[in-house]
């Protein structure tokens, strides 16, 4: 497959990067893994005019401790990310997350933690080749006006299958936007728009640097279902965190359980997080009664487009949610 | 949209080729530089058969842009043997008749030999892990991995390690051309 024409820009520092963004803003993209963006170009799902290398600016790649958070660059290829012994300790379920997503030595060393969270929503209808996109209607993802996955939708139906916007988002990740001369702070969770087509609030001069994990003693967790072990999208997947309070490890301060591969966006299910307050690390009941509310709250969301029945995946929510809250449970440190 | 020089580190040997910027390191490689050891299957990331080695590591050469390849020593297929003689991990495929149609073989290689070079001796756990990203859709991977296995580490109980090259019965020469 070739890829479209464009040109190709290599900037040498974040300034110049900015620069560029900000004069070619929609007409270019980004390159950093290429591992999601390059696919779509070959696909013609996307055919930017420049792409903006990121290869040069090693400023962007680094994991580090600032006081209660840890800083992550956003060209951080994932096996830093899944090297780190900072990111298990302190935030594990990113590490798992890390480790599923691409195969485990090969899109590692290209993919990057930035990327994985900026990567396109996905449908099996809209993720097609152009020849077979180029028989039939466009869907709204495609600038039409009709879903192939839900009759008479009147919006895009994409799915959002990051794994790591998906444990990032339980974790309650915050993430660093640049522009020329500024640059903005918006925690994940709002970042994400809702949207199929367009499923984050990122403008076209807007550049990803920075991702923030705030980190006070929890438990985090990020299980996963795919078909293959390896180069496979999720076709359900959830990230927990549990807090305990400051005083004692037993108890559940705070929940935060988050379901993924179901809607346009990583779900935050707050009924289902809030059921766990109060409660000890050890009651099963409890997990198992969070599990059946994130299956309740997320089958709404989802279409059935991403391969595995809708019943499937819908029943599979409760067991990923169940499995990930019995993990971090028992990771709690003596 | 202009070709522009660039000069590629590929086995070794630096090689000054004309690219444009949409071309890809496999395309670069086989069209340009007739390497067609690496091959395209899927093209999109998913099958791991046009795997190269960049600095070491194991990295698709189809979802790679032959400019960004530069500065990086490029280890192909067909660097693994030295001039006639193939490497250890070669004749162990050959061995344990972990070829059948050879189109996944070089990928194979490529990320088998960058296992080995951090962990001579991979449990086949690893190994599993380490060629998860390479598929295979002619007869499975027990072969496949039995071969990276006992590439370092020959087993007696294996029949195709003890008639292998290891106890030097068969010539470890490629024949002819």
């Amino acid at each position: 497959m070739r890829l479209p024409r464009f040109d190709y820009l290599g900037p040498d520092t974040l300034e110049e990067a900015l620069d560029l963004l900000a004069v070619h803003r929609e007409d270019a993209k980004i390159l950093a893994g290429g591992t999601d963006l390059l696919v779509r170009m070959k696909k013609g799902l996307l055919q930017p005019k420049f792409l903006i290398s990121l290869k040069a600016l090693n400023e962007l790649s680094y994991i580090t401790q600032e006081e209660d958070h840890i800083k992550i660059g956003a060209r951080t290829p994932l096996a830093d990310i899944i090297d780190s012994d900072l990111i298990k300790d302190k935030a594990f379920a990113l590490s798992q997350a890390c480790e599923k997503i691409g195969a485990a030595s090969i899109q590692h060393f290209k993919g990057t933690i930035g990327g994985n969270i900026l990567q396109d929503n996905r449908c099996h209808h809209y993720n097609q080749s152009d020849f077979l996109r180029s028989g039939r209607q466009a869907c709204h993802k495609d600038g039409g006006k009709i879903c192939y996955a839900r009759e008479d939708a009147d919006r895009c139906n994409s799915t959002c299958q990051s794994d790591g916007a998906t444990a990032l988002m339980a974790l309650g990740a915050g993430i660093t936007l640049a522009t020329k001369g500024g640059q903005r702070q918006v925690d994940l969770a709002s970042f994400y728009t809702n949207d199929g087509i367009m499923p984050f609030a990122c403008e076209s001069h807007e550049l990803l640097t920075e991702i923030s994990i705030p980190v006070q003693g929890a438990l985090s967790a990020y299980k996963r279902l795919a078909y293959r072990s390896a180069i496979d999208y999720p076709i359900v997947c959830a990230g927990v965190l549990l807090q305990p309070p400051k005083s004692q490890t037993n108890d559940i301060d705070e929940a935060r359980i988050v379901v993924g591969a179901m809607g346009r966006s990583p779900l935050y299910l707050a009924q289902a997080s809030s059921s766990l307050k109060g409660k000890k690390l050890s009651d099963t009941d409890a997990f198992k009664n969070a599990a059946e509310l994130s299956m309740n709250s997320s089958a709404a969301f989802a279409v059935h487009n991403v391969g595995a029945t809708l019943e499937y995946r819908c029943a599979m929510v409760s067991e990923m949610v169940f499995k990930a809250l019995v993990q971090a449970a028992q990771s709690v440190k003596e | 949209m202009e070709k522009i020089l660039i000069t590629l580190h590929i086995n070794d040997k630096p090689c000054e080729v004309m690219v444009y910027p949409n071309d890809t390191l496999l395309e670069v490689l086989r069209d340009e530089l007739d390497l067609t050891g690496s091959k395209e299957s899927c093209g999109e990331g998913v099958c791991g058969s046009c795997t190269i080695q960049m600095d070491g590591k194991p990295v698709r050469s189809c979802l790679t842009l032959a400019m960004e390849a530069q500065g990086t020593r490029i280890k192909t297929v067909e660097g693994l043997a030295n001039e006639e003689e193939l490497s250890d991990l070669q004749q162990s495929f050959i061995d344990h008749g972990a070829v059948q149609c050879g189109f996944c073989t070089p990928g194979m290689l490529i990320s088998a030999d960058a296992l080995l070079n951090e962990n001579p001796r991979p449990d086949k756990k690893t190994i599993r892990k380490a060629l998860a990203g390479n598929i295979c859709r002619c007869t499975g991977y027990a072969k496949i991995i039995e071969a990276v296995a006992h590439t370092n580490n020959p087993q007696e109980s294996c029949p195709d390690c003890i008639t292998g090259s290891k106890t030097g019965s068969k010539p470890n020469k490629i024949q002819g051309e």
